[in-house]
């Protein structure tokens, strides 16, 4: 109890109020997501614009086509891989103003129409995966913190160790423990929701390790703060100083780490989505980068910076609805 | 389980004289039985001359495959995933059988000049696309003209109709004529495989956006729907008449359906097999190669694919490998069977000769050229000057030293780990005889880049499927020196050129005749260790044995599920 009241989490006291009109906090925010979007469709251009390859050879059948020269001739043409980079840069831009992602190399489809097909299923993998964490996070919480030093060690152990498994290893056990071996789950469920569970776990667990921890650490300071003493002060049971005063309070880290958390469920998918011969994002955008499919690797990269910023604002928006102290700061800043 | 296979081919070119030829309509007969010392090919394929058991109508399977097409219009680029699919709704001119002879299927027959020149066909009548449009001679002239078309970005008109393809004649409504540029003797049996599948018109019209999606053509089935990353659709064509004439089944699909489906781990396939969520899986993995074969509730069937097989190419254009002595000594030190055995678990068999056991016309009299002799090697590199050793035990001649260059692709997809492994064990081997072979990884793309440049390679693996023998002539033809992909080996020898010629300028019938050349051309590139070969492309299906009646295709491999039923 050392711990002086209310740094930890900065709130009113420490900020002082700003006199700006919501609009143009919304409109900053707009050019800043603009901005971080067209920062990431240049890189995207640009690195592969470096990496070494023929674009005309992706058009052909990056895997191994053998193209005559005739060929990679006549798609240098019609694709204008030949013009500066300049030029195709400017057009790229121009065409991206317009929601124009341009045309798959490999599948000869517009990019949004093969980015809306395999959109769906990511993204209910991923929020899944991130409900999944929490919902382990939590209760691996609630159980053994604060109630004494060996339970919450066993607990945070389990955390540690959950953190530490590599996405690939943990994906193949739970396939062929609970679908090989036990048969409780499809093996090549696709999409269907008994096929959701082993796929979402083997995101689910190493986040919530990561989540676990951090929210413990918080959960098990708020217990010793003085709301806490206060609450119990006045007469509140444990059970509810614990679900309702200090589970709050330790949720708000693992917020953070939830903007994190999406990032990490994407990369993870690339792996997961392919042991478990799942349609998606992640496993589409291997296979563009390594065919060099240009606009399919910045379509993917554009809706991933995309979904970044909209996190991003929904955990400043969770902030101010799990801790109300933040509310009137919001409101106006 | 094989590296992600790539692409099948071979182009030809043929010059030169004439040739007899005609009609070979209505034959598997012909006169592969008379051929001398030439094995029986397309080991494991064809169709059977019969299944036991009485059909039953009804059902759907899962078919479990590990690569995606990335189009399903096979006349775009020619990737092996392609025809597996396209076989399943689209049919050919003609059937390729084992022996490389061909029986009817969208041509009821077929006369060839004596020339070999032109291609006469005369056309089923009655078969319609799954759209409506007619299957007719305009019909089979725009599949031409559309897989020629630059934007279709087909290869396999690069290897096998660019070099011959002059035009094609509308002569009446079920009567079309192919005139070629050049005899090319195997033109029929390349025109069996699902690359030549023939598609409708108005389906192509469409272009490559939308047939990408949905091709529509004759077949027993038709492609409903492609969920990428996950699986196709296919459903039974009711209206099915245009069966091949080797197909048992003479009817439409016994099958209702067939979902066609991607599982790219190949333990995960292997589940779906055993648990029952597949009927069918496409390339047992060697690791489970052996249960399989002991589990009586699947059927496994093998097939080597004709062609080249999987061999590494030599650059024969610069040090050391311009240096005969050095490349036999190569080949001598490598154990090419102990290596093959050792990464591939024994699944795989290795090969020696130039084109594999499956492709008609194969010989194994050159198969033990160079049997492992490490002395032997030893004794050649003396002699071709490579006598000092570096501390490393590495040997040098001028100061120089004795190093290979070989890049392969980084992508696990490209070469995947057992694949690794092989290269790995060569390298082992041939240290051996004082030889440094240095294995440079690439990322993909540069990695295709450097195939067509000799100064980036030394040694370089490749492989080539193709329904014919005269894919050497595209991978060793002077002719091809400079083309991309193709004689990548940098092999100039004119006696070479002149047979696989003379080959193409044979007339189709006279299967002694070519038999004789093969056999010459297998003879100069084996003694000549232009490349070294590793084992064939092989396609191990396993099938769950309440479904009967399936087959592999001799062509490209294709598995043929028309013929197949659930039983009870």
């Amino acid at each position: 109890m050392s711990e002086t009241p209310s740094i930890t989490h900065g709130g009113v006291l420490e900020r002082p109020p700003r006199r700006r009109l919501p609009w143009q906090t919304a409109l900053k925010r707009l050019l800043g997501a603009i901005a971080v979007m067209w920062a990431a469709a240049t890189i995207a251009f640009f690195l592969q614009e470096i990496s070494p390859g023929d674009p005309a050879l992706s058009v052909l059948g990056g895997s191994g086509a053998r193209p005559s020269q005739q060929q990679i001739d006549a798609v240098n043409e019609q694709y204008g891989f030949n013009r500066p980079v300049l030029d195709r840069y400017a057009e790229f831009v121009g065409d991206l103003a317009q929601g124009d992602l341009g045309v798959s190399y490999q599948y000869k489809q517009p990019v949004t129409d093969v980015i809306t097909e395999q959109v769906g299923p990511t993204m209910v993998l991923m929020t899944v995966s991130i409900l999944f964490a929490w919902i382990i996070a939590v209760a691996s919480t609630l159980i053994s913190a604060g109630h004494g030093r060996l339970r919450s060690s066993v607990g945070s152990g389990l955390e540690t160790f959950f953190a530490g498994l590599p996405q690939y290893w943990l994906g193949l056990v739970l396939l062929v423990v609970f679908a090989f071996e036990l048969g409780w789950f499809p093996v090549t469920g696709g999409t269907s929701l008994d096929a959701l569970i082993l796929p979402a776990l083997t995101l689910a667990l190493p986040l919530a390790g990561f989540i676990g921890q951090v929210t413990r650490d918080e959960f098990e300071r708020g217990l010793r703060q003085p709301f806490a003493l206060s609450a119990r002060a006045r007469g509140v049971s444990e059970k509810e100083v614990r679900w309702r005063h200090v589970l709050r309070h330790a949720l708000l880290p693992g917020i953070t780490l939830s903007g994190w958390a999406v990032g990490a469920t994407i990369s993870g998918a690339v792996i997961v989505e392919v042991i478990f011969a799942r349609p998606g994002l992640g496993r589409i955008l291997v296979d563009a980068v390594s065919a060099q499919d240009l606009p399919v690797v910045v379509g993917i990269t554009l809706l991933l910076a995309a979904v970044y910023v909209v996190v991003n604002l929904l955990v400043d928006l969770l902030y101010v609805i799990v801790d109300p102290r933040m509310r009137s700061s919001m409101a106006v800043a | 389980m094989r590296p992600s296979s790539l692409i099948r081919l071979l182009a030809l070119l043929a010059l030169g004289a004439a040739a007899v030829a005609l009609a070979a309509c209505g034959g598997g007969s012909s006169t592969a039985a008379d051929v001398p010392s030439t094995a029986e090919a397309g080991a494991g394929a064809g169709a059977p001359d019969k299944v036991e058991g009485t059909p039953v109508q009804g059902g759907t399977i899962v078919y479990g495959t590990d690569r995606e097409p990335t189009c399903l219009d096979p006349h775009n680029l020619g990737d092996m995933p392609q025809t597996y699919v396209a076989r399943q709704f689209l049919d050919s001119l003609v059937s390729m059988q084992p022996d490389g002879t061909v029986v009817p299927w969208l041509a009821d027959s077929w006369e060839v000049s004596k020339d070999g020149l032109q291609y006469t066909f005369k056309l089923k009548k009655g078969v319609k696309f799954t759209d409506g449009e007619p299957f007719n001679a305009e019909a089979v002239k725009a599949n031409f003209e559309q897989t020629l078309d630059p934007e279709t970005q087909s290869s396999t008109n690069l290897v096998y109709l660019t070099p011959i393809y002059k035009s094609t004649d509308v002569l009446d409504e079920y009567t079309v004529r192919i005139n070629l540029k050049r005899p090319y003797s195997p033109f029929l049996e390349v025109l069996g495989q699902a690359f030549f599948g023939m598609e409708s018109p108005k389906a192509m019209a469409r272009g490559l956006q939308k047939n990408c999606l949905s091709p529509v053509g004759t077949g027993p089935f038709i492609m409903k729907k492609w969920t990428k990353g996950q699986s196709i659709e296919l459903v039974r064509n009711p209206d099915y008449n245009s069966p091949p004439a080797d197909a048992l089944n003479q009817g439409p699909a016994y099958l209702d359906g067939i979902t066609w489906r991607f599982l790219p781990d190949s333990s995960v396939r292997y589940s779906a097999l055993t648990s029952g969520e597949a009927d069918i899986i496409f390339n047992i993995p060697p690791e489970h190669f052996e249960a399989a074969k002991n589990d009586p509730s699947i059927e496994v069937q093998e097939f080597v694919h004709a062609g080249l097989g999987h061999y590494i190419i030599l650059d024969n254009s610069e040090p050391p490998f311009n240096d005969l002595k050095v490349r036999q000594a190569f080949t001598l030190a490598v154990n090419t069977p102990a290596a093959v055995e050792s990464a591939y678990l024994g699944a795989y068999p290795s090969q020696t000769s130039a084109i594999t056991s499956g492709t008609p016309f194969y010989t194994d009299k050159y198969d033990d050229t160079f049997p492992y002799d490490l002395a032997k090697a030893e004794q050649l590199l003396d002699e071709a000057g490579w006598t000092e050793k570096n501390s490393d035990g590495i040997r040098t001649k001028d100061g120089e030293t004795l190093t290979i260059k070989w890049p392969y692709s980084s992508e696990p997809g490209d070469v995947p780990p057992a694949e690794l492994t092989l290269y790995q064990n060569i390298q082992a081997a041939v240290k051996e005889a004082g030889i440094d072979l240095k294995l440079v990884p690439m990322p993909q793309a540069a990695y295709y880049e450097a195939f067509n440049d000799p100064s980036e390679y030394d040694a370089n693996a490749s492989y080539w499927n193709s329904p014919t023998a005269m894919v050497m002539y595209i991978t060793y033809a002077s002719e091809n020196y400079d083309i991309p992909f193709a004689n990548a080996s940098k092999v100039k020898n004119p006696e070479l050129d002149k047979t696989l010629l003379a080959a193409a300028a044979a007339d189709p019938d006279d299967r002694a005749t070519q038999a004789k050349l093969y056999e010459k051309a297998q003879k100069i590139i084996v003694e000549n260790a232009y490349a070294l070969p590793m084992y064939p492309e092989q396609t191990v299906l396993g099938i769950n044995t309440d479904l009967k009646g399936v087959w592999i295709e001799p062509s490209e491999g294709e598995p043929v599920l028309s013929d197949a039923w659930l039983e009870g």
